[in-house]
């Protein structure tokens, strides 16, 4: 870690704030949902750290967006690509070639989401469109997530992590805070997860970082970096991610009714005649 | 086939670098469904399976020789339907009432299937988003 990136956070993090929120006087009067705004400062826990607890949704606007509409699509998003643009993954020749030759139906019955499968780390911040509870203490922080009602436990007492890991969807985490910044580093991953939903797999030599801030209220911020020396030619940063506060409503999601790989193996045995 | 897997090539990479707002469906709607094929329809609900991934719902609707058919149709997920202001008991208090519905067919040809776009009861004339709006 550089002295310089702890500045170039907060510099991110401003940018954010100013860029992306207007006050409502400025929003056009067609969106009726429009840009949360950031709130009064972040609460702390005792240890005065910033608590990163909530209910988080994955938007700008603290409330659901999708199948709505008069949504301001600056609320929509949670970055604005031409003030945070996201590098596309560097990908191994090998690993790039795998995911080319993947057809339209063949990538879709590779999601997660489709087959009904925990996203895993870090897939959880980057293709989860539901919300997220945090429950956060000095010495946890409990990740509950709506989409199959999934959760996770990372513990941040400083416990070491185990000499042979299990591997997991969300791999086992250390922690350490770097000034308002939490830190999470993570290893030991299942290789069944997609990090995106666009074939972007992973090894099993994945490490993940999870950098979280909260600069105000109604804002967390999530960036990710994926290192995964077997697939990519270096690291992969995300752009910080914003989630804002919603109002504690959480639903159940329990896949119980999965239509989706029958209906695409039938399109991908139509496909395969085609050929 | 060509065709295909160049537009799905396009599409993977376009998916790459267009990830600054979340996926909002649980899938991708153009993998199973045509955009090419959408259309409307009238008919009567039957009945509703208020399920995830995906919920759906049914409905009588008369063909063109007047034949009613049972079509069933997928919406959002329930999350995002709820989210949205759509509830079960609004299902239910329709049951044996007209509807409109837009949505597009399975690329697949399952018959009397599609994913719901919008939906209206008649008996609020509110047009409601079910999934994607492919156009």
């Amino acid at each position: 870690m550089t002295t310089s990136r702890p500045v170039a956070a907060c510099a991110a993090v401003l940018a954010l704030i100013c860029l992306q929120y207007a006050p409502a006087g400025a929003q056009a009067p067609k969106y009726t949902i429009t840009v949360m705004p950031p709130g009064g400062p972040a609460p702390r826990l005792p240890d005065g750290h910033p608590d990163l607890s909530g209910h988080w949704l994955p938007n700008s606007a603290g409330q659901g967006v999708s199948g709505r509409d008069g949504v301001d699509p600056a609320a929509r998003r949670q970055f604005d690509p031409k003030v945070t643009p996201e590098e596309r993954p560097a990908f191994q020749p090998w690993a790039e070639a795998k995911i080319k030759a993947m057809t339209p139906v063949e990538l879709e019955l590779s999601k997660s989401s489709v087959n009904c499968m925990p996203r895993g780390l870090p897939a959880i911040w980057l293709q989860n469109p539901y919300s997220t509870v945090i429950v956060h203490t000095p010495a946890m922080m409990a990740q509950l997530y709506e989409v199959l009602n999934n959760w996770r436990l990372v513990y941040t007492d400083g416990r070491p992590v185990p000499k042979d890991p299990e591997p997991w969807v969300h791999g086992t985490s250390t922690t350490h805070w770097e000034r308002d910044t939490l830190v999470v580093n993570s290893s030991g991953f299942d290789e069944r997860t997609y990090v995106m939903p666009t074939g972007w797999f992973h090894s099993d030599a994945m490490k993940v970082t999870e950098r979280y801030t909260r600069p105000s209220k109604n804002y967390l911020i999530v960036e990710i970096i994926v290192d995964d020396p077997k697939v990519l030619t270096h690291p992969w940063k995300s752009a910080p991610r914003r989630w804002t506060l919603g109002n504690g409503e959480v639903y159940e999601f329990y896949c119980t009714n999965n239509h989706e790989l029958d209906e695409l193996g039938k399109l991908k045995e139509q496909e395969s005649y085609g050929k | 086939m060509k065709t295909l897997r160049i537009a799905g090539l396009a599409a993977v990479t376009m998916g790459v670098f267009l990830t600054a707002v979340p996926s909002f469906a649980h899938h991708s709607f153009a993998a199973e469904f045509d955009a090419a094929k959408c259309q409307e329809w009238t008919g009567t609900l039957t009945k509703v399976e208020w399920t995830n991934p995906h919920g759906f719902f049914y409905v009588d609707i008369k063909d063109a020789n007047g034949k009613v058919q049972n079509w069933s149709f997928q919406t959002y997920a329930l999350i995002t339907l709820r989210r949205a202001g759509t509830s079960l008991q609004l299902f239910k208090d329709n049951i044996g009432k007209d509807v409109w519905v837009r949505g597009c067919l399975a690329k697949n040809g399952k018959q009397n299937y599609a994913a719901a776009g919008s939906l209206k009861f008649a008996s609020d004339g509110v047009v409601r988003q079910m999934g994607q709006l492919q156009d």
